[in-house]
């Protein structure tokens, strides 16, 4: 891999780039730089940008890639800031550009069911605006103050995967800024689509290092009427597991199959200061459906309660209220923050393997526990196989938590790659991941990787360091 | 231990609007619900019920359709249901439910415990229960906080008052309201609610009750009357205000005194 | 009998009437259309249907009281352990407005164990005549013995209206006395109005605010009303007092009561940020550990909490129970003021709720000015010690 040269920003730069932006206020050098412009969520990996520019058109977005193509400055484009691998953070320095003003809803195409939106809207606007119109854009990944932008650069998953599919699923088209400054459309707002290789979907999931998203067409669907949960009790985990194969197989479709256990149950009373509707289980489902009444619904589920009643479950019990619902999925909604609570530091693994090994993981992670010397919690999306497992430091040294984080992980991809598994269901790769990506797929497809995007960046000069650039 | 729980079917939502010209109330679709303060009187007599045995049954005034939340009730675990229903309770006020539910409890056994949630959020008036009591010539408690002690004759609970919370012991029967979170309440079970699902529920008329005289309820029973009903109008202000520290403190300290939190 | 009538002659469609009725009581059965239990009597059916549909009947005249029978505006003195519930000079400043109206003396009704200070109090702030009934087994608040001690001085003094401060205890006593006077009880008014024949408008909320009602208790006295805390003016405290006190005996069975009080408890100081009226928040603004403590006081005056942001509990300031926000708690309390918050969505969408919102931020473009309802734009190092200055000053004179 050649050992790519940049340009350190300097005060021509500066200049010359606030000539180009205009507003002085949307441009942030040095001292002007918070520190939250150095990481992301999680916090694992850190590097200063030397710039920030907080764009508000295309236009803008593409003056800026030019210059930067021109004197090689890297370039690392980022949305809220939400991402867990590293993504948004600049591991060559240079600029960020910060795409949270780039904000609005630009157009609802009521007839071809679209929406169509800049980079910059937050997931929980997103959702809110189409509903007060009775429409739904399904993809419903934990955090909703992400941006749709790095919803797509992540191909975001999220809690209804089992039934609408994920954040490549719903998008028809994309604006994009390449390396050079050119603004190239792929896609539209076309349903079908066989021209040619598919540049939208490359560009879904790449994390920003093929080129920067400035315009997206969304696919939305009839908003459903009505959603009821149920909250089913098993005497174990293993059981709990062992019946989902067969809730899909019985074709009754819920949006979402979450798997809980008591002890991350504990940690979210105890984080949001309010008591779980229900104590009498180590291990629960969470199943949610939507439909357009209560009958159609209630029709739908009958069949799945019984099934799990056949498969041992103690009860299933009905959330069909808001009140209840918040309840129940507020607790759901608060396990990443309250597991992060619990203990000094963490980090975290987010595979996923055939829906058919996910007790088999879960499983894995609790029987390793001891031999790294590490709490592991773990819950997830048991609809889909995605499962989130986070490695606790508590009171370790730095030096013991690195060695023995290092050990779990080894351990946990292995088990992820004997199942069949890959490493990330829905986070992405960014720079954290970098390494269990190699050891986890064929030298071809990192080859492949790094070919296209040699093919879209040759420069290097986009989010350089991540995903297969090892 | 015999326990009376009173519920209420409310719409699912309480954004109503009113149509400013006609005064007509604006209903987003049918929805309901039971009303969620209820949840809480119902979750605190199945815990004393788990002490102390007994039944727990539900009491609800409405129409035809309220059996919808008594059937909730059952899955939830509520052995017995009554539905005060008759076109003749209609515009009921405060005064006249709490006296039609006061002559349903009359016709439907003998209670050593009423409990009732604080309010609803559709009336909101939080009197309801109190008036009970008071047809009932039974002690009652509002804002109960947590229930202490139960015996066969008597229930220690501890109340909110505005500046203390105060633990009393009352001889039953007696009613009590209970506060929000005092149990999170259960959710309802499928097992349960497959099991009741033939369950009869008692509907009790005019004729079913001790007083029989129909200008004892609805609308000829009730002291008040509605004389119209209108939008609020919002008196939220939006104001930016720029100066020296010192006058921002001054204009802040002034609006603070003016909303009364000094 | 009051009752409605359907009229089928004069009912085209009756679709027009079912969909009319908020209450959906009027639906279609084998005998035609008809009013079912659902029906609330609103006669929006007569009045918006279609004409000579719907007839309201009143077969027979009610008898009418005699209102003049009933004379004075009677407020209940919310006491416990001696101390006055302040809603209770709210109440008598509004009682005094109205009692002009119609010329009726402002009465005090107050109940309790060694209150004669209290009464005297009470002649400050415009009672004209308070009534004492001073018991020791009055000492703590029994409902039962309090509304036999209530209807005793109605059914002696006979006020026309019934003011009750909406706090934990008058929101249980006023029912239970209205009920056993057998009258009209609107509860939480936001406002009351006294027309020249005694009848008293009362305003209220329902649905959470949603929608306001106006109610009247035209044939029944007394007519009453609660009233929650600071939504009336309290009058200024008089130096002189005026009006009268009597004196009023209570009787063994009025005292008896069924409740015994086992003890009295300090509310728990740990109280959630949920629960508080008032909110303080501290932002990224607030630079160091120990600045927190100016903002503490300011929340401590104004008898609130205080409130995060993540970024102070990420570095370990505050705890995560007190952080607001979608990763933190949901919050509506009546007041809520942001110091150096910038108002991250992640932080306005658990508070955007709140009553009033008052940001103070040095940042004129930053999102939390577009939450705000008094957006101040400057230093919350001056702005705070000044503001708190104030409040001390105030205080100190209301103390003295």
């Amino acid at each position: 891999m050649p050992n790519w040269t940049y340009h350190t920003i300097d005060e021509n730069d500066v200049l010359n780039l606030r000539a180009l932006i205009g507003e002085e206020q949307r441009m942030l050098w040095k001292e002007q730089i918070s520190e939250d412009y150095s990481h992301d969520e999680l916090g694992g990996t850190s590097s200063w940008p030397e710039l920030v520019i907080k764009p508000v058109s295309a236009n803008e977005v593409s003056a800026v890639m030019k210059y930067a193509y021109e004197h090689s400055i890297p370039v690392t484009a980022r949305g809220s800031g939400t991402g867990l691998v590293g993504s948004c953070v600049p591991m060559e320095h240079g600029i960020i550009l910060d795409l949270s003003l780039m904000n609005n809803i630009l157009e609802l195409d009521e007839e071809n069911l679209t929406l169509t939106v800049e980079p910059g809207v937050l997931l929980m606007d997103l959702t809110a605006f189409v509903e007060d119109h009775d429409l739904f854009y399904p993809p419903d990944p934990g955090e909703k103050s992400a941006t749709i932008g790095g919803n797509i650069s992540t191909n975001a998953g999220g809690m209804r995967a089992v039934k609408y599919g994920v954040t490549r699923d719903f998008v028809r088209g994309l604006e994009v800024v390449l390396p050079n400054g050119d603004i190239v459309e792929f896609g539209g707002k076309v349903v079908k689509n066989s021209s040619g290789y598919d540049l939208k979907d490359l560009i879904i999931g790449s994390e920003g290092t093929l080129g920067i998203v400035t315009k997206a067409i969304l696919k939305l669907l009839p908003l459903p009427k009505k959603t009821i949960s149920l909250l089913i009790p098993f005497p174990s985990l293993e059981k709990a597991i062992q019946t989902v194969p067969k809730i899909i197989k019985s074709k009754a479709i819920p949006t979402a199959i979450e798997f809980m256990q008591k002890e991350v149950i504990e940690d979210a009373e105890e984080y949001l200061g309010k008591a779980f509707p229900d104590h009498q289980s180590e291990a629960y489902l969470l199943l949610k459906f939507d439909g357009n009444s209560q009958d159609e619904i209630e029709r739908a589920y009958a069949k799945v309660a019984d099934l799990c009643l056949e498969e041992g479950a103690l009860d299933v019990l009905i959330s069909d209220t808001a009140e209840r619902d918040e309840s129940i999925w507020k607790a759901r909604g608060a396990f990443l923050e309250a597991i992060k609570g619990s203990t000094t530091y963490m980090d975290e693994v987010d595979m996923v393997v055939p829906r058919s090994y996910v007790n088999d993981m879960v499983e894995y992670l609790h029987s390793i526990q001891r031999e790294v010397g590490l709490r592991i919690k773990s819950f997830g999306h048991a609809g889909d196989g995605n499962l989130h497992a986070y490695m606790l430091k508590d009171n370790l040294s730095d030096e013991e938590w690195e060695k023995r984080l290092n050990k779990a992980m080894d351990l946990i991809y292995a088990k992820a790659r004997e199942l069949n598994g890959q490493v990330s269901g829905e986070h992405g790769i960014g720079y954290a991941k970098k390494m269990y990506l190699k050891e986890s797929l064929a030298k071809d497809n990192i080859d492949l990787m790094n070919g296209i995007k040699q093919v879209f960046d040759a420069k290097n000069i986009l989010n350089p360091h991540k995903i297969a650039q090892l | 231990m015999n326990i009376l729980v009173c519920i209420k079917q409310v719409p699912e939502s309480n954004k109503v609007e009113v149509d400013p010209v006609t005064g007509v109330i604006k209903r987003d679709g049918a929805a309901s619900k039971m009303n969620p303060y209820d949840l809480y009187a119902l979750e605190t007599a199945f815990r004393i019920q788990e002490k102390m045995g007994g039944v727990v049954d539900v009491i609800s005034m409405g129409p035809p359709q309220a059996q919808e939340v008594i059937r909730e009730a059952f899955a939830m675990g509520a052995d017995h249901g009554i539905l005060v229903s008759d076109r003749s309770f209609g515009g009921a006020d405060v005064l006249a439910t709490s006296y039609t539910l006061s002559q349903g409890i009359k016709s439907s056994g003998n209670y050593d415990l009423i409990l009732c949630g604080k309010q609803t959020i559709d009336g909101d008036t939080a009197q309801v229960g109190a008036e009970i009591a008071e047809w009932l010539q039974i002690p009652s408690v509002n804002n109960v906080l947590e229930i202490k002690e139960v015996h066969d004759d008597s229930i220690t609970i501890s109340m909110d008052l505005p500046q203390e919370v105060e633990v009393a012991k009352i001889s039953l029967p007696c009613l009590l309201s209970v506060d929000q979170d005092i149990f999170m309440p259960r959710l309802p079970s499928y097992v349960k609610k497959k099991a009741t699902k033939d369950r009869e529920i008692k509907v009790l008329s005019l004729k079913d009750m001790e007083d029989t005289d129909a200008s004892h309820y609805g609308l000829n029973g009730s002291p008040t009357q509605v004389q119209r009903i209108f939008p609020p109008t919002s008196s939220k202000e939006k104001e930016m205000w720029d100066g020296s520290s010192a006058v921002l403190a001054d204009q802040l300290f002034h609006k603070i005194e003016e909303l009364k939190f000094v | 009998m009051a009752k409605l009538v359907l009229h089928p002659e004069n009912i085209d469609d009756p679709q027009v009437l079912i969909d009319l009725c908020p209450f959906k009581a009027m639906e279609m059965t084998a005998d035609g259309l008809n009013i079912n239990a659902g029906c609330k009597m609103c006669k929006l059916c007569v009045r918006k249907g279609p004409k000579g549909a719907v007839e309201f009947v009143e077969d027979q005249v009610q008898p009418q009281i005699d209102k003049s029978v009933w004379n004075g505006i009677c407020v209940y003195v919310d006491q416990v352990d001696g101390a006055i519930h302040p809603v209770t000079f709210e109440l008598l400043g509004k009682a005094k407005d109205m009692a002009h109206v119609i010329d009726q003396p402002v009465q005090a009704l107050l109940i309790g164990s060694n209150v004669s200070d209290l009464a005297h109090e009470l002649l400050h702030y415009g009672a004209d005549e308070v009534y004492v009934y001073d018991d020791e087994r009055l000492d703590r608040f029994k409902i039962d013995a309090y509304t036999n001690v209530f209807e005793d001085f109605i059914q002696k003094h006979k006020p026309s209206s019934i003011l009750v401060g909406a706090t934990t205890i008058g929101r249980q006593l006023a029912p239970r006395v209205a009920a056993r006077m057998k009258t009209g009880l609107t509860a939480d008014c936001t406002i009351l109005e006294m027309e020249d024949n005694s009848d008293l408008n009362q305003i209220r909320p329902a649905f959470g605010g949603n929608i306001m009602a106006h109610i009247k208790t035209p044939n029944h006295r007394p007519q009453m009303a609660t009233v929650r805390y600071k939504i009336m003016n309290a009058p200024e405290r008089k130096d002189e007092e005026e009006g009268i006190i009597i004196d009023c005996a209570s009787t063994n069975s009025m005292v008896d009561s069924q409740i015994e009080v086992l003890d009295i408890l300090k509310k728990e100081a740990e109280e959630s940020i949920e629960s508080a009226d008032v909110l303080v928040v501290a932002g990224r603004g607030v630079k160091n550990e120990s600045d927190l403590e100016m903002l503490q006081k300011l929340a401590d005056l104004l008898h609130g909490k205080l409130a995060c942001t993540r970024p102070l509990v990420e570095n370990g300031f505050m705890s995560a129970k007190q952080q607001i926000g979608l990763s933190g708690r949901t919050v509506r309390p009546k007041l809520i003021i942001t110091c150096g918050v910038s108002g991250a969505i992640q932080f306005t969408a658990g508070m955007d709720h709140s009553d009033q919102i008052v940001a103070i931020d040095m940042d004129p473009d930053a999102p939390i000015f577009k939450n705000a309802n008094y957006g101040l734009v400057g230093d919350l190092y001056e702005i705070v010690p000044s503001l708190i200055e104030k409040i001390e000053a105030k205080k100190g004179v209301q103390n003295a």
